[in-house]
Order: C-alpha cells, then structure tokens, then sequence
C-alpha cells in the first residue's frame, strides 16, 4: 500500500495538469484526501465482486470469481485454460466440419475466427461458442438450450454447466442429432 | 424492507446488473429500478424485465424466461447471454426480499413473543 501511494504521489502532479476540470471541480486541494477518492471507486467495485462471489457460492448461479477473494486451488491458471478451452473449439471445429459433409442441411457453415466459434444450421439456428478467460469458462449460445457457461471439471474431465450439470460434448451431440437427424460423435 | 435487489454479473468479465423490486403487502411488484454496466443489450435486457416485472405478482415473475427476454429484443445468438444475466437479476432480487420477508416476520414474532 505504501508503495502504491509513494506511486500515486509521484503521478499526482501530471494527473491534475492533464485534467484541469477536475481540479476546477475539486477545489486545488492537493492532500492525501484526493488520492484516497481516486482509490475509492476501484474498491467499492471490489467490494461488489466479492458480494457476487458469495452470491454464487450459494446459488452456483453466476460465473465464478470476483476480482476479490479468489479460490486459486480450484481456479485454473490462465495458460492451463487456454490450453484446454482451444483444444476443445479446435477439436468441435474439425468433428462437426466433417459432420457437415455428411448431413444436408442447407445453409450449413461452421467458421473459427476472432476466437469465437461460429455454427450456422440455415433456418434451424445458429451456435455461437467462445471463451469467457476472466470466468475461465466456455460460453455457448445455442438455438435450442439457449445461453449456457461451461466450467472445466478435473474429476470429470469434461465441461460442465454447473446449473443443469450438463456437459458440453454431450449437450451438442443431443441437439445436433435432434435438430439435423444425424447421430455425431463429439468425444 | 419491501425492497428486494438482484445483484447479478461479473465485474470481471464486464458486465453488472443491479435490480430493484418495491413489493406491496399483496406480494405485488409496485415499482422497479435498474442499473446496468455493460452492453446494450445486456442494458436492454435490464429495461425490458424492469418494465415486464412491474404490476406483476412475485410468482408471476418467476416464470419470466431469458428465451422471452431475447425473443422480444430480438438479440443474436452472441447476445443469448445478456437476457440470462435479467433473468437471474429478477430471481435474484425476489430471493433477496423474501429472505428479508422472513428476516423481518422473524424478528416480528419475537417482539409478540416478549410482549
């Protein structure tokens, strides 16, 4: 803390020359009073996630981790997940192309680009899938289940909707045989 | 204590909702607020349920579906999101004034109780 208020003080004077409203506004009233409002914004955001974070724990509703209090025994590191989260887009992305070969639907594309994996079916919908990094989560958007958050389960080894305990691979195998009468294998 | 909030999102990732529900002695939702950080359909998603949820009964609101919410608003598949963040926003807030309902009777049958 100490460090990051020497901090602040040292960038104080470049900040108030940059922004003269503010010092209009406030009055010249260079004190520690100022540095503590420019902190106090971020903190109450803080604040905020941890009060979420508490909320999800007893509803398993809402992404996981608040800035604050964050359980990092159970939450992957940031690399970890990339790795995985790519490795399951890429591998969806090779099964349901040649999946595509096979049905006739028409209107069917499947397109990987700016990290979001795009599925359209024509008239019957579209699938949207895309990593969420800061929740460590994949994402899906799907014409049947509608929107639905992944989390990685080491002792299952699959992702899984804490909601409905559903798991991505199979989830998509369902609702693709259902919607294109072709059975897939996702797994 | 007739005012229940939902506080639903994650900061982290951009997107908060805040809802407000003033309930009557009926069980019936009165008045609402919102405030949202994030999209404009996440934003749009917190209007249209503050504006469906008023003058409707608790139960009633319960019922309400993010697949109704994005049907209305027409948001794309991308978007689905946004309409679940409203609809948790609302259960949560009904979760929240009930839990202070039955903090306030609680604390109502004490006060019988000593008198």
């Amino acid at each position: 803390m100490a460090t990051a208020s020497r901090f602040l003080l040292r960038k104080l004077p470049r900040f108030l020359k940059l922004s003269p409203t503010l010092l209009r506004s406030n009055g010249v009233r260079v004190s520690s009073n100022l540095i503590q409002d420019s902190i106090e914004p971020l903190d109450s955001f803080w604040r905020i996630g941890s009060r979420i974070r508490h909320d999800s724990l007893t509803t398993r509703s809402f992404s996981s981790q608040g800035p604050a209090s964050v359980d990092y025994s159970s939450v992957l590191q940031e690399e970890e997940f990339h790795k995985l989260a790519n490795f399951t887009i890429n591998h969806l992305l090779e099964k349901i192309e040649d999946y595509g070969d096979n049905v006739q639907i028409d209107g069917f594309d499947i397109d990987y680009g700016n990290e979001v994996l795009t599925l359209k079916l024509g008239s019957l919908g579209t699938y949207v899938l895309n990593k969420q990094t800061p929740n460590r989560q994949i994402w899906m958007s799907s014409p049947v289940s509608g929107p639905s958050r992944f989390d990685w389960d080491r002792d299952a080894n699959a992702w899984i909707y804490r909601r409905t305990e559903a798991k991505l691979h199979k989830l998509l195998e369902e609702e693709l045989e259902n919607l294109c009468g072709e059975p897939i294998q996702l797994s | 204590p007739n005012v229940g909030t939902g506080l639903v999102g994650a900061p982290a990732c951009g997107d908060l909702m805040s809802l407000q529900i003033k309930v009557d002695d009926s069980g019936q939702i009165i008045d609402t607020r919102f405030k949202t950080f994030g999209c404009g359909s996440a934003i749009a998603s917190s209007s249209v349920a503050s504006e469906w949820i008023k003058g409707k009964t608790l139960d009633e609101v319960m019922t309400i579906k993010n697949a109704e919410i994005a049907k209305h608003l027409r948001l794309p598949p991308v978007k689905l999101h946004c309409s679940m963040l409203a609809e948790d926003a609302i259960k949560s807030a009904v979760r929240d004034y009930k839990e202070k309902q039955a903090k306030t009777n609680a604390a109502a049958a004490e006060e019988t109780v000593k008198a």
